[in-house]
This record gives structure tokens, sequence and C-alpha cells, in this order.
């Protein structure tokens, strides 16, 4: 019998793995390299002002292993690494199902999601550089939450654009940034000049993760800061890569392989980090991505060339996008409202060895409800549309004895006014 | 001898000037030529890069550079076309036939493997049929898997770009650069281009095995500006360090 049953956590060290895992060298395909959306100026050359170094290296190495430097290591230790990976035994009950479902909690870190990996990492190299602070767009406010603690760490200031319509849905979110001293505005803001000529066109205007990059970006290039990439981009994918190589230790010290993985797609780095460390020796395991109905990227968006914020800043990468322009409806989830998707995803579903699944706002709203009231965690609405995909797949293929592993990304306690009065 | 390629886009910054700076050209220190066939969306190009052939376009006449290219034919220096597959899709084979005539050895195809993998074999297999090289453009970016495959396929010289656009400026490590390559296809002649950033990268590149560099954004700065004397002393400083 083996040591370990059902749950693996923080008493083994050795889960959290040496190096982070990046994609690249092993994509089916090239990745079309990000391009300058203008053309007088390379936006490319741009990122030497905006991104640490190390982190720029990072967005264009073909290393396969990145080895994680001592002080990050620690401070994952701090955070709560490894995070549980836990077979849903209740759930299983309840669904009458032959296989198993094991899911992985990030809820579980520190800031209660797994944006907290990337942001320490970012941190970090930041803090080595020298620079006045941090800065970044939040939707939901996981991001900047995970932003302003990890900025806190390196004792260096944070400036949070924070999307207009969550600012004013999730109040206790600005909250927890503070008690991480981060500085929070709500975008579009008066802070920068692009918030304010959104602002002269919309007083009103709800905000979108596009819009808050663009300030975020012109505020790091205005006071010497540094701009954190929430997703999307190749490092944040690289250091999220945590998720996965956890993963696969932990089902390899329960004797168990992972038929099925699946997690939710905002820009991908949850998803992407989770799942991307099983390609290379996993080539049967089935991978689904899971959309928001309302932002339906991979199933309405164009693989093409776009723009990865509002203001055109960044350059153009080639993703799954609904448009740079695209206001997504205000769904729950705000970390799902992003138009597009990681370059290194987008590639991957485009050559059909990820498939995606969309689901809707009454179906993650069953989801959270079912998985609390047998597993107790309460996940996050992002989190939500990965169960309901799980729970349709279960359903779908009740008798056969497949293991199947979900992200749980983040916990949901802030976002319980998503239940409103439905008792 | 290491291989010194200098890059020209056609028709920039003028039809006159670029002859000018091309007639000049002390042949003896250049091994390869390569010509920038004005693209409508040289996308993987950088600033420098991308302006050239948006005046490149308007200034290109095929007749103007028939002489040249008959100059360099007859002094060894062999001639290879950068054209972006989208521009040439249309009417691929006529444009091959096009180079052929004109003495051309092979042709580098950027957007070929990236936004046209599905048709590349096919491609790569023509271009072995009628004997005109296809030269590997890869990059960091390129998988592992795709290295190997594509430079089987050829047995022509590969094109590293080190960067993912023209002359811009993107840290890299040279040593893990050299290593990678090295190892997923050793014995290859390659040689490096794309926003190399000063002599001692270029000293290390030629000490890890690399046969040579491709030069470009800096020189047409220099012809943007006329500069045939700064040019001159660019190709041999160098071809000096090359030759070290």
């Amino acid at each position: 019998m083996h040591k370990y049953r059902s749950m693996i956590s923080t008493i083994n060290r050795e889960i959290i793995p040496e190096n982070w895992y990046n994609v690249i060298p092993d994509l089916p395909e090239p990745l079309p390299p990000p391009r300058d959306s203008k053309n007088d100026f390379s936006s490319i050359n741009l990122l030497n002002r905006i991104l640490p170094k190390e982190i720029l290296k990072q967005e264009f190495t073909f290393r396969r292993y990145e080895k994680i430097p001592d002080e990050i290591m620690e401070q994952y230790e701090q955070i709560g690494r490894p995070t549980p990976l836990i077979r849903a035994k209740n759930l299983e009950k309840a669904l009458d199902y032959k296989g198993k479902i094991f899911y992985k909690y990030e809820g579980a870190t520190s800031t209660g999601s797994h944006k907290i990996n990337t942001a320490i990492a970012q941190a970090y190299y930041a803090a080595e550089e020298g620079v006045n602070g941090v800065t970044t767009e939040t939707g939901a406010g996981q991001w900047g939450s995970a932003t302003a603690l990890a900025a806190s760490i390196y004792n260096l200031p944070a400036q949070i654009f924070m999307v207009s319509i969550s600012f004013k849905q999730k109040p206790l979110r600005k909250t927890v940034m503070n008690l991480y001293r981060g500085n929070v505005v709500p975008s579009p803001s008066n802070l920068t000049e692009y918030g304010r000529k959104i602002l002269r066109e919309n007083p009103d205007h709800p905000g979108t993760l596009g819009i808050g990059i663009s300030e975020a970006i012109e505020y790091a290039l205005d006071h010497n800061y540094r701009y954190m990439v929430a997703s999307v981009m190749n490092s944040a994918m690289t250091h999220q890569s945590v998720i996965g190589l956890e993963t696969k230790k932990q089902l390899e010290l329960l004797g168990e392989h992972a038929d099925v993985l699946i997690g939710c797609v905002g820009g991908g780095s949850n998803f992407g980090g989770f799942t991307f460390p099983f390609l290379p020796d996993h080539p049967d395991t089935e991978i689904f991505a899971t959309t928001a109905d309302e932002v339906p990227k991979f199933s309405k968006g164009d693989y093409k060339y776009d723009l990865m914020d509002s203001a055109g800043v960044l350059p153009e990468m080639r993703m799954y996008s609904l448009g740079a322009d695209f206001v997504p409806p205000t769904i729950y989830a705000g970390g799902l409202r992003y138009h597009g998707a990681s370059p290194s995803l987008s590639l991957l579903i485009n050559k059909g060895r990820i498939k995606s699944d969309e689901v809707n706002q009454d179906e993650v709203k069953e989801a959270i409800k079912t998985f609390a009231n047998t597993q107790g965690i309460i996940a996050a609405p992002e989190s939500g549309h990965a169960i309901a995909t799980t729970l349709k797949y279960v359903k779908q293929h009740k008798d056969e004895n497949k293991t199947v592993v979900v992200n749980v990304s983040g916990h949901g306690l802030l976002d319980l006014s998503i239940f409103g009065d439905s008792k | 001898m290491k291989n010194l390629i200098p890059y020209f886009t056609l028709g920039y910054p003028d039809n006159e000037t670029l002859l000018k700076f091309l007639k000049n050209i002390p042949v003896k220190k250049i091994n390869y030529i390569e010509f920038g066939f004005p693209s409508n969306d040289p996308r993987y190009d950088g600033p420098t890069i991308r302006a050239s052939h948006k005046i490149g376009n308007e200034n290109f006449d095929g007749t103007s550079y028939r002489k040249i290219f008959d100059y360099f034919h007859e002094n060894n220096i062999k001639m290879y076309s950068l054209s972006y597959y989208s521009d040439i899709r249309p009417k691929f084979k006529e444009f091959i036939d096009y180079l052929k005539m004109l003495n051309f050895s092979g042709i580098i195809i950027p957007d070929l493997i990236i936004d046209y993998f599905a048709e590349s074999t096919e491609i790569i297999e023509y271009l072995n049929n009628v004997k005109f090289e296809y030269i590997p453009f890869f990059s960091p970016a390129t998988p592992d898997a795709i290295i190997k495959k594509i430079s089987s396929m050829t047995d022509s010289w590969i094109y590293y770009g080190l960067q993912p656009s023209t002359g811009i400026d993107i840290p890299y490590e040279i040593d893990y650069t050299t290593e990678r390559i090295n190892s997923l296809i050793p014995g290859r002649e390659i040689t490096y281009g794309f926003g190399i950033k000063t002599e001692n990268d270029i000293r290390q590149l030629m000490k890890n095995g690399g046969s040579g560099v491709a030069i470009g954004s800096y020189i047409e700065k220099m012809l943007e500006k006329g500069d045939e004397n700064g040019f001159l002393e660019y190709i041999d400083r160098i071809r000096g360090v090359l030759d070290e």
C-alpha cells in the first residue's frame, strides 16, 4: 500500500520542483514570435524598459528547464507550496463515478490563488534590479493581491490598476491588497494619460484588463517601475509550471496516471502551468481548457496576431482573440474576461492537442455549489468553470475508469456575492 | 574562412545609392550576400528593416540590379534571396525560376515554418528537386523537434536568428544558444544573425563553432546616411574579427 493515500500536502518539501518548465522547445510547431504593433517603433524593444531583464530573458528562452533560485524556493515554502493534491472522494461518490477525481488546490496559497507563483518570481527579479516599484493591472483582484504581497515581501511599492467593475463588485479585494501595502485604483483612472482619455469619453467605463495593462505600462515607464505580467506571456506560464510539476510528482507518489486534465483559461497561466509539464510524457492524456460562455475566445475568436493591451503598447501576439477592444459582459469570473489567450496555449488549441470547453454562469454556480457541499472547498468563480467541465466530463464518462485531475486555481471566499439571494 | 553575409533590401534607400554601395563591396571579404526582395508585410523584421522594405517597395525595379547580380555571380559570391512566403506564395514556382535565372543560389523564407508549417515539407522538397538551396531559418522559439526535422531535409547552411526580430535588443545567452543548436544538429554550417550586438559576441559565436554572421540592420542605417566609408570600414572590421 502506498504511504500516501488521498492527500499529499506540505509535509514533503521535495515535491516543489527545482526547475520551472518552459514548453517552447516542446511545441509541435514553431511559436509565432511577438510582432511590433506599430511600423516605426519596436514595442519588443520597449519590453527592455518595462520588464526585469531576467523576466525578459525567460520570455524568449528556449531552455526547457529554468532553475528556480533558492530565494524564490524559500518564498514558495512561505506562501504554502507545495499545495495539496486531494482525491475528491466525496464528489466521486455524489456523482457515482467509477473512476477517480483529483483536484490540485491552489487556493491553499497565502493569497488564495495560483497568481502568487509568478508574482514572487517577478517581484524578486525586479527587486534585484533596484527599481522604484512594481505595477500591474488586476481583474478579480487575485493577481493584484499576489502582486501586492510579493512586492511587500521584497519591500517594493506596488501600484495596482483594478478593472473598475471589479473594483466596485469586490471591495474586499481592495482591502486585501491594502493590507499587503498595495496602492489600488479603479481603472480607467486619472493616474495615466490613457486612463484620463478613456474617462473623458466615458466617465462610467467599466474597464477591461486591456485598459488596465495599458495604464500599468504607462505608469511603469513614467516612474521607473517594472510591469508585472499576470498571464499570457511566456515567463508567467513558465513560473506557473510549479503547479503541474508538483501535481505530476504527487500523482507519481500515489501511483496514479492522469487520463484527463482540466483547467480554466483567462490568459492561460494557471492552465498552462498545470497542464504543460504533462505534455512531453503524457501523449494520450486528454486536456480540456474551459472558458466562460460569455468570453468564447476559442470558439468564436480568431487565431491571429492581435494586441495584448488596448492601447497597443505591447507587441502583438499570435493568439486566439476576440479583439483587443472586446468589452466582455460583467461576468463573475473577472479573471476570465481577457480577450485573448497565451500564444503557446493558442497554438496547442489550434493544433488540436488541447480541447476547449465553454460553460455558462448557471453551470458555474451549480458546480461551485456541488464542489462546496461535497469537498468543502468554495472555489473561485474562475475555478468553478474548470469544475463545471469536470462535472460534465464525469457525467458523460460515468462508467469509465479514468483518473480526472482538475486544477482549482483559487478559492472563492471573497466572491460569495455571486450567490446573492440564492440560498 | 568564416562567412560574412551582408544583407541589403533591394531598392533601399534608393536604387542609385544601393548600387553604388554594392559596386564597391570588396568581394574578397564577403562570402555570400543576402538580398531582401521588398515585402508587403516583413512581419518578423524589426523597425529598421521594416522601414527599408516599405521604401524598397516603392523603388525596386527588376532591371536595375541585373548587372550587379552578374558581377557577384562572376566573382563567386553566392546570392540568396530573403523573401516572405506571404508575398511569393501565389507565384512561388515562377519566383524561384526568376531567382535561378538571376543566378541566385538559394532562398531564406522567415515565415515559412512559422505561418505555413503545413506547406513547408512540400516547398522544401520542391526546392530540393529543382536544386535550389533552401536555407532553414530558426530562432529561439523554434522547437527542438522542428529544428531536427527541417534541418534533415536539406544539406545547406542554417540561418539562426538570435532575436525574435531583426535589430532589437533582447538579452540572449550565447553559450546556451550555441550549445543547444550544436547538440541538435551537430556538424552543420550555422550562420548567426538577427540582432548580434557586439564584436565580442561575434568572437564568441565563432569560437563556439559558428560558421559565419549575417549583418543587416546596421548596414541599413549606413545606407540611409549614404555613409559608404563607414560601411567599408565596418565590413573590414567584421572581416577582421571573423579572421582572428
